[in-house]
């Protein structure tokens, strides 16, 4: 008995001695694993840019775009968050949705600017997506949902053509990711918003708000729709800012905001 | 010394190859691989001790193959679908239960041969462990 425990303890330890050595090992390094990941996520993102460009209009125009990379810009710094990395897209829709895509594409629908009451609650919509970047959910519900070598045959131009693509992208643009993903983004998002000085209340708000609207409206709210539960969503966010010290400043100069609403209305 | 009989022979070695045959069935699930040659031990229960007693070792070293099996599985799941992140550890995991599932590989094979020419063979650690359990 005694032999067949040194036995199975030397079996065990034989293991976890072996297994000791390799993890030391840089494998990440060696294989370029970062690398190779980083590459094809940022393949993808542009792929999925490009096919969604091409059948919406980007604005260009600074009075529109400046005061939102403004928000965006504020909720980076504040959260270490390298802002040159983030490629911010207004695209002008009456749809009220926004959405992220690989290589930290945000893409935001002018629909969803204008439902904003407040410069705090498109932070944090803004927040809530560049959470789903920076937590890595963006790759993970491709991966789950188009599978891995859907994905890096449409990177090498192999197998899956453009209808491949626009249908990835178009899963992207419309549907939400599991309640589980959905709840981190929420969270990080607040935590996002309290350390860049921005009340997350406004954001729970348009929450409520929008899954109030009228059914005529509902068409339009592509954000809302396809993330359930806005209600529960809005609850949970202020249940966790309540523990939250928020020293809430505008980031925005005054009348900004309002400017940019005009801009939107007078946008041709 | 006792020397099995073919049909003996046959299904002794017939346990080992259980394992080998799940093994590609049972990629990357490792349960199959044990429910395999659990229910193949499980049919031969009553079979001579020759062949009850290679059933036995060949089931003792799959049910310690699924422990370290099933958490590479979980890990993979959990990098793919949750919240984990490739790494070295991981990577270095995956290697090691490789190695460890190539040298039971190869032992299996290589037993599953003697065993079928009636030669028992007796593993390190598993067979007396086999031993304990399985009386004439």
């Amino acid at each position: 008995m005694n032999k067949i425990i040194v036995q199975g303890i030397l079996i065990v330890g034989s293991f976890f001695a072996t297994w000791f050595v390799l993890k030391n090992i840089d494998w990440m390094g060696i294989f370029k694993i970062e690398n190779a990941t980083k590459k094809t996520e940022e393949k993808l993102g542009d792929l999925f840019w490009e096919m969604i460009n091409k059948s919406e209009h980007e604005i260009k125009k600074v009075d529109i775009t400046a005061p939102i990379d403004s928000l965006l810009r504020k909720i980076c710094t504040e959260n270490g968050i390298d802002k040159s990395t983030v490629k911010l897209h207004v695209v002008k829709s009456d749809d009220v949705n926004a959405f992220a895509l690989p290589n930290k594409h945000l893409v935001l629908y002018t629909g969803l600017v204008a439902s904003a009451e407040n410069e705090a609650a498109l932070s944090g919509v803004m927040g809530h997506e560049l959470a789903h970047i920076e937590l890595n959910h963006v790759m993970k519900k491709l991966i789950k949902e188009v599978g891995l070598s859907v994905l890096i045959s449409m990177t090498t131009g192999n197998g899956a053509g453009s209808e491949g693509i626009q249908k990835a992208a178009s899963m992207l643009s419309s549907s939400a990711y599991d309640r589980k993903l959905e709840k981190e983004a929420d969270i990080k998002a607040v935590d996002y918003l309290v350390k860049a000085n921005i009340d997350p209340g406004p954001f729970a708000d348009f929450l409520y708000t929008i899954s109030d609207k009228q059914p005529d409206f509902v068409k339009h709210l592509t954000w809302i729709s396809t993330h359930p539960d806005s209600k529960d969503r809005a609850a949970y966010i202020i249940e966790y800012s309540r523990e939250k010290d928020v020293n809430a400043e505008p980031v925005l100069s005054p009348g900004s905001w309002d400017k940019l609403k005009d801009a939107l209305r007078n946008y041709e | 010394m006792y020397q099995p009989g073919d049909h003996e022979a046959e299904k002794a070695s017939n346990s080992y190859l259980m394992s080998l045959i799940a093994v590609m069935g049972g990629l990357p699930f490792p349960i199959i691989n044990l429910l395999a040659t659990l229910i193949f031990y499980l049919g031969n229960r009553n079979a001579p001790f020759f062949v009850r007693w290679h059933c036995t070792q060949a089931l003792l070293s799959q049910v310690s193959l699924l422990f370290m099996n099933s958490i590479g599985f979980w890990w993979t799941v959990s990098i793919i679908f949750g919240s984990e992140t490739l790494n070295n550890a991981y990577i270095g995991y995956i290697i090691t239960a490789f190695t460890f599932n190539l040298i039971e590989f190869v032992a299996t094979i290589y037993t599953a041969v003697a065993t079928r020419k009636g030669k028992h063979v007796k593993w390190w650690f598993y067979g007396d462990i086999t031993d304990m359990i399985c009386k004439l």
